[in-house]
């Protein structure tokens, strides 16, 4: 009786022992798949991963051209777009040339009776500063003196009994005053009021004589030289 | 005596007709498990041929031993050391030991059989 039990007990052991056995055997015993392809399906299949690989590989590139492509659309419309901007900034702030219809008035000193210059030639600044505000008045977008590019911050001052406009000497006359305005008609209409202002009188009295010439179609502006020194102006947050 | 071994027959054509197979990476666990199973079933069969077999010892001593194999084997693949060779030799001796006791009782058994 004790044997036969104690036969029992050996032989669960011994079949729990041998059904790990099993298991273990069948977990480290992968079946192995023997390849039986010859050269010639070897190859085949070979083309076909190849096939496969140069698909994915166009596929790659398309998206990738794409993606190139997008990066620079994007790149290019930003630049193209900040470019328009300052262009725009610069030609309202005066800092490129600028060509149009317009107008060029000339001022001379005044000859007398024997056709002698007046000795006294000077350009009074506030004068100055009248006459462009009438022009701004009656339409100039861009005016020049003397070749000085006339902007928001430009200053016409009297240094030591020279005027001098951005710290550019008017004393040696005759010089010009270029004015480009909107369009032909804008110059036709700016020639016409000029001609009937008081400021051609007022001129006169500083022994200075204004001419005006008629309208052209073509007239260049140089740009502001310097650089704008903006000292009081903050951006708005 | 032909019972255990049909048990194990048993046990293994169990075995490989449920086809059941671990994730390899607790292969280790069950390797450790069967070594310590044998080294259990060793000894029983030694402590049967001394005469000093206990049941209790015997089912006890075959459980705690994998359970304790396998956690060991745990116990060192977390702590990056491996703690599972220790549990390999330690049974690995006591099954050769074990074997050679049988051996040995067996062979005198013989003789002495012979000498009769």
């Amino acid at each position: 009786m004790v044997g036969a039990q104690k036969n029992l007990y050996f032989s669960v052991t011994a079949s729990i022992i041998g059904f790990m056995v099993a298991i273990q055997f069948q977990t480290v015993s992968e079946p192995v798949n023997r390849d039986t392809r010859d050269t010639w399906e070897l190859r085949n299949d070979l083309m076909g991963e190849k096939e496969l690989q140069s698909e994915l590989l166009q596929e790659i590139r398309m998206v990738e051209d794409t993606l190139t492509k997008y990066e620079s659309e994007r790149e290019m419309s930003k630049g193209e777009l900040l470019k328009e901007t300052l262009e725009e900034l610069k030609i309202e702030a005066g800092m490129s040339d600028v060509s149009g219809p317009g107008i060029i008035l000339t001022l001379q000193p005044v000859m007398n009776e024997l056709g002698h210059e007046v000795p006294m030639s000077y350009v009074s600044p506030s004068l100055l500063q009248r006459l462009i505000n009438e022009l701004n008045m009656y339409g100039a977008l861009h005016i020049s003196i003397d070749g000085q590019r006339v902007i928001n911050t430009t200053v016409i001052r009297d240094i030591g009994t020279v005027t001098k406009i951005d710290g550019h000497s008017l004393n040696n006359l005759p010089f010009k005053i270029k004015v480009i305005t909107k369009g032909s008609e804008e110059a036709e209409k700016l020639f016409k009021r000029i001609e009937i202002s008081d400021i051609v009188e007022d001129f006169f009295v500083d022994n200075l004589q204004m001419m005006i010439k008629k309208p052209e179609e073509d007239i260049e502006i140089p740009g502001y030289q310097d650089t704008i020194r903006i000292r009081y102006m903050e951006p708005v947050e | 005596m032909w019972l255990p071994l049909m048990g194990l027959v048993i046990g293994v054509i169990i075995g490989l007709l449920t086809d059941i197979r671990i994730p390899p990476e607790y292969s280790n666990y069950l390797s450790i498990a069967i070594l310590a199973a044998l080294d259990t079933l060793f000894g029983g069969i030694r402590a049967q041929l001394q005469n000093i077999y206990d049941e209790k010892v015997f089912v006890s001593g075959f459980f705690f031993n994998i359970l304790l194999a396998a956690s060991l084997a745990f116990l060192g693949v977390h702590l990056g050391v491996d703690l599972y060779l220790a549990a390999v030799f330690a049974f690995g001796v006591r099954l050769f030991q074990n074997i050679a006791v049988i051996r040995r009782i067996l062979l005198t058994k013989w003789t002495s059989n012979g000498e009769k």
